[in-house]
């Protein structure tokens, strides 16, 4: 018999039929910001899920926090006198009546006031149009000028719904900042970002102005193939379309990573030939570093008269003519070698000065010595990055492309050399932003492994104020960092707290255990602790609850994908390293040319010739590069000097 | 929606006249009947014998569960004469597979009282029925009490024979457990397919030797199968059957009594019947203190009612 005889509860008219009927007691009584709700045994209804209650003239949003489920059975020996105390005797042929109870919490009321205990009424599972109203997404989804950024798709019980962030929220000026965590490999936090990159480039109105992203790899081959494109699966092109998106690689991208010690082969992982075009060695001189030479100090005791002989060399002597009449010769400081050549000037006048020469123009020779040595050490620890010759190859400030991607790839690099790139790029960033001179209006800076440039405890760093600063102030300028660490407790409380939107992949248990976790309810933290790839909990200013979204793959390929279809060219010697640099630019030359043309020439002067011609990116890079090489100057033994004769002298009367 | 006793009495609030009162009288929620031996008429031959049925079996396919409750109050006085609120309801509930789910429920609120009573009402209760007791002896509290109960288990009768009769209309063939004697209905007594289980012996169907080997059944054993000698309706047949052992507790405990129609079929489906009623020994009904003799099945309907009038 399916139907009833005298059906009790009839259906609702029209809709769909509800999932759950509103219930409060004395002991669980509905509030404003939390009710209950009992289902059938078998429901679509699951923690996250966002469900809506009709009652009289009050509709109430919830999204399920916690679940529960018990039987009339008041003690387990009910059970085993049932059962003759036997587990395994005959099934019960009735099974014992059983309640699903979830626990939610409010979402949106409507109308907003009074603000009252949600009714008791019937709860359906929440549309699309629940969706948009439940997240206030209607506020910033619909109008002239929506800002909606898609951040993946709500699913529940058959039904999606896209969620949106608010990109005056994510990117500025009325918040900003990202954050993800999660466990490694399991939380998908690279893959949530790039997505999410994708998403902005593809959604983030034209009238907010011009953005670009600046990605650093610190590990491995992360973000090195961004603009390769991925194929993708049925269902992560059918949630590209539930978002209304375009699944398509980066483009334009820009790759920059430092040399290796040698020179002239790059320390990445993306050197395949076929990835050449667009990837640029990053070399700094003198200047770049020593504006940045706090980076590098703070880490020892670098006291008030070691910043002042730093500004004393950055303000008065690098990068202009130095004359002072303690030195011997005029100076003009460019790179490292050249200040190597001005320091051992000054020690000379200091020896020559015998006793009393301590002091060089107020300078005490100890403080000159520990800076000399402290620069030394960046340009042996960063050599490839770090340049003795003053060659530059940077990123093109003032000339940032809209939606254009720049990934800098620090992962080969020493941790000291990771903090000064970091730095220096940081804040040229927010310099430029803030003179309006970059060329996009928006900049997002993704760094990976939080903890270590911003950790909640140890020595404050220029990274970590740095971070701080971008933090607190950079929505303002439009500088947007988004971030992602294993562990939040992990990082500088203001630095995350600072984000206005968090999302959150797979979680260690012990790290929500902490009490920073303390709001979610123990069914949203088991959720969290096993929660499969591609889905994240998002908390975003206009959600007053978090909400478990899905979201596609990014159609790029992985590090791991990249690298098997791009494997890494194998280190060469330095006149083939040269031949390949080259020959990215330029395929068609033959390698013997390049070969013959610098076997024999100095190694700095091919790789000065090499780096003007990388930097310069001509029609004809051979025939730039052999103007810049210069004609070859053989070797000519010098002919000896006529000596001078010995004056004849008389016999020595002694 | 018949309105609760609860709703009741809130219109009862304004009426002159009437002075309010609050109870709930013995025995308000189930009929009593007086101890007593009636004996039967042994169908299978010889003395009484108990007799193994075997092992557990479930009950094949759909099968349905019928119980009604019933509670009333004295709500009001006019003078010395009560007025009472009662409540009855019946449903059935079915099931399929292992769910259980209410197919069929009847219910009933009503006011008693002598007529002078129901007059003092006015139009307070109106829509609601109203029934007036027999006014053939003078007014006596706790007499109109004693006859108002008796007028509440008719009316309980009543709603499980409706919701009996509804049930059996729409699903002929399926099995039905009542909860209690068939004889309320003479439908019922003839139908193969109905199952009366009473968890009350006030009537005993045996003396002597008989009467002990009734009530010392061992569990999962039946009695002879008998003819109850007065029934209200139609004749059926019955037998006793221990569902838990007694001993160490009580000679009725997990005993029961088991009624069926009055036909030869029935003697071959006794045992059969009964190793599927001592299947349904689980889950058992505890908390519920008659949990050896409620089959969950038929707890359920109680649990169902009392739910839907907002009991705890």
């Amino acid at each position: 018999m399916k139907n009833p005889v005298n059906n009790p509860h009839p259906a609702a008219p029209s809709g769909p039929p509800p999932v759950g009927r509103v219930v409060a007691t004395e002991l669980k009584p509905s509030t404003p910001h939390q009710f209950f709700f009992w289902t059938a045994r078998e429901s679509p209804v699951g923690i996250g899920a966002i469900v809506r209650v009709d009652a009289d003239a009050r509709t109430v949003f919830g999204v399920v926090t916690d679940g529960f489920a018990y039987s009339d059975l008041q003690t387990p020996m009910h059970a085993v006198i049932g059962a003759d105390g036997d587990p395994a005797g005959t099934e019960e042929p009735t099974r014992r009546a059983e309640i699903r109870l979830f626990a939610a919490a409010v979402l949106r009321h409507l109308p907003e006031e009074p603000v009252q205990p949600v009714p008791l009424g019937l709860v359906h599972l929440a549309s699309d149009a629940d969706v948009v109203t439940a997240l206030r997404m209607d506020a910033y989804t619909e109008g002239d000028t929506p800002t909606g950024i898609p951040v993946g798709v709500y699913a529940a019980g058959g039904l999606e719904a896209p969620v949106y962030v608010d990109a005056d929220f994510l990117l500025g000026p009325e918040a900003a900042h990202l954050n993800i965590s999660g466990v490694s490999g399991l939380a998908t936090k690279t893959s949530a970002v790039e997505f999410l990159l994708s998403s902005i480039f593809q959604r983030f109105p034209a009238q907010k102005g011009r953005i670009a992203a600046v990605c650093f790899n610190v590990k491995g081959p992360d973000l090195c193939f961004l603009d390769q494109p991925a194929p993708l699966g049925e269902e992560d092109l059918r949630l590209y379309a539930r978002l209304g998106l375009t699944p398509k690689a980066f483009s334009p991208v820009q790759y920059y990573a430092p040399y290796k010690a040698d020179g002239v082969n790059l320390n990445t992982l993306r050197t395949h030939e076929a990835l050449q075009a667009n990837t640029q060695p990053l070399l700094w001189g003198l200047r770049e570093v020593l504006d940045y030479a706090e980076v590098l100090l703070n880490r020892d005791d670098v006291d008030a008269k070691a910043d002042a002989f730093i500004d004393f060399l950055a303000e008065r002597v690098v990068g202009r003519e130095y004359e002072d009449n303690t030195l011997p010769r005029k100076f003009h400081v460019k790179s490292f070698a050249d200040l190597d050549e001005f320091f051992r000037a000054i020690f000379a006048v200091l020896e020559d000065a015998g006793r009393g020469g301590e002091v060089w123009r107020t300078h005490h020779i100890a403080t000159i010595r520990k800076i000399r040595n402290r620069l030394g050490n960046i340009s042996t620890r960063s050599k490839g990055l770090v340049t003795d010759d003053g060659d530059v190859n940077d990123l093109p400030w003032g000339g940032f492309q809209d939606r254009g991607l720049y990934v800098v790839d620090v992962a080969g690099l020493d941790p000291l050399a990771q903090d000064l790139v970091f730095a220096r790029l940081v804040s040229r960033l927010r310099e430029q932003l803030e003179r309006r001179e970059l060329g996009v209006d928006h900049v997002v800076v993704f760094v990976d492994e939080l903890n270590k440039y911003a950790p909640a405890e140890g020595p404050d760093s220029y990274v970590r104020k740095m971070l701080l600063d971008i933090s607190e102030r950079g929505r303002y300028l439009g500088l947007v960092l988004f971030s992602a660490q294993q562990f939040r407790s992990q990082v500088q409380r203001r630095v995350v707290g600072n984000a206005g939107t968090t999302l959150m992949g797979r979680m260690d248990s012990d790290e929500l255990a902490l009490p920073g976790y303390s709001t979610m309810s123990p069914a949203t933290k088991a959720k969290l602790a096993a929660l499969p790839k591609g889905e994240l909990l998002v908390r975003h200013p206009h959600f007053t609850q978090p909400i478990f979204v899905r979201f596609p793959r990014p159609a790029v390929l992985s590090g791991r994908e990249g690298v098997e279809r791009f494997p890494p060219a194998i280190e060469l010697p330095f006149v083939e390293a040269v031949s390949r640099r080259l020959r990215a630019l330029d395929p068609s030359l033959a390698s013997s040319k390049i070969q013959d043309l610098v076997a024999g020439r100095r190694e700095a002067d091919v790789r000065k010739a090499l780096n003007a011609t990388l930097r310069a990116r001509p029609d004809q890079p051979f025939a730039f590069f052999v103007k810049c090489l210069g004609r070859e100057v053989k070797a000519e033994s010098a002919a000896p000097k006529p000596g001078i004769r010995p004056v004849r002298t008389s016999a020595d009367p002694y | 929606m018949p309105l609760t006793i609860r709703e009741l009495r809130r219109l009862l609030a304004p009426v002159p006249g009437l002075v309010a009162a609050s109870v709930v009288p013995a025995a308000s929620h189930g009929r009593e009947v007086e101890a007593c031996i009636t004996p039967a008429t042994l169908i299978e031959p010889g003395p009484v014998t108990a007799r193994a049925v075997g092992a557990p079996e479930i009950w094949p396919g759909p099968v349905a569960f019928l119980d009604g409750t019933q509670r009333f109050e004295v709500a009001a006085y006019v003078g010395t004469s009560p007025l009472m609120l009662a409540e009855v309801a019946g449903a059935v509930r079915e099931r399929t597979g292992r769910d259980t789910r209410t197919v069929a429920v009847e219910r009933r609120a009503f006011a008693i009282g002598r007529r002078e009573v129901l007059a003092a009402l006015g139009g307070a209760l109106a829509g609601i029925e109203l029934v007036a007791l027999p006014e053939d002896t003078p007014g006596h509290p706790l007499r109109d009490i004693e006859a108002a109960r008796h007028e509440v288990d008719r009316a309980r009768g009543e709603v499980e024979r409706i919701v009996g009769d509804r049930y059996r209309r729409e699903a002929p063939g399926r099995w039905l457990v009542v909860d209690g004697s068939l004889a309320e209905s003479p439908a019922w007594a003839l139908d193969a397919r109905m199952v009366g289980v009473s968890k009350s012996h006030s009537t005993l169907p045996f003396d002597g030797d008989d009467l002990v080997t009734y009530l010392q059944l061992p569990a999962g054993h039946r009695s002879s199968i008998f003819q109850p000698a007065s029934r209200r309706h139609a004749p059926v047949y019955a037998w006793g059957f221990r569902l838990w052992p007694w001993a160490g507790r009580d000679l009725f405990y997990g005993l029961v009594r088991i009624e069926v129609a009055a036909r030869r079929e029935s003697l071959a489906a006794a045992d059969a019947i009964c190793r599927w009623l001592l299947a349904e020994r689980a889950p058992i009904s505890a908390p519920d203190g008659r949990w050896d003799r409620l089959l969950y099945g038929i707890r359920s309907v109680e649990e169902y009612l009392r739910a839907v009038r907002g009991e705890r």
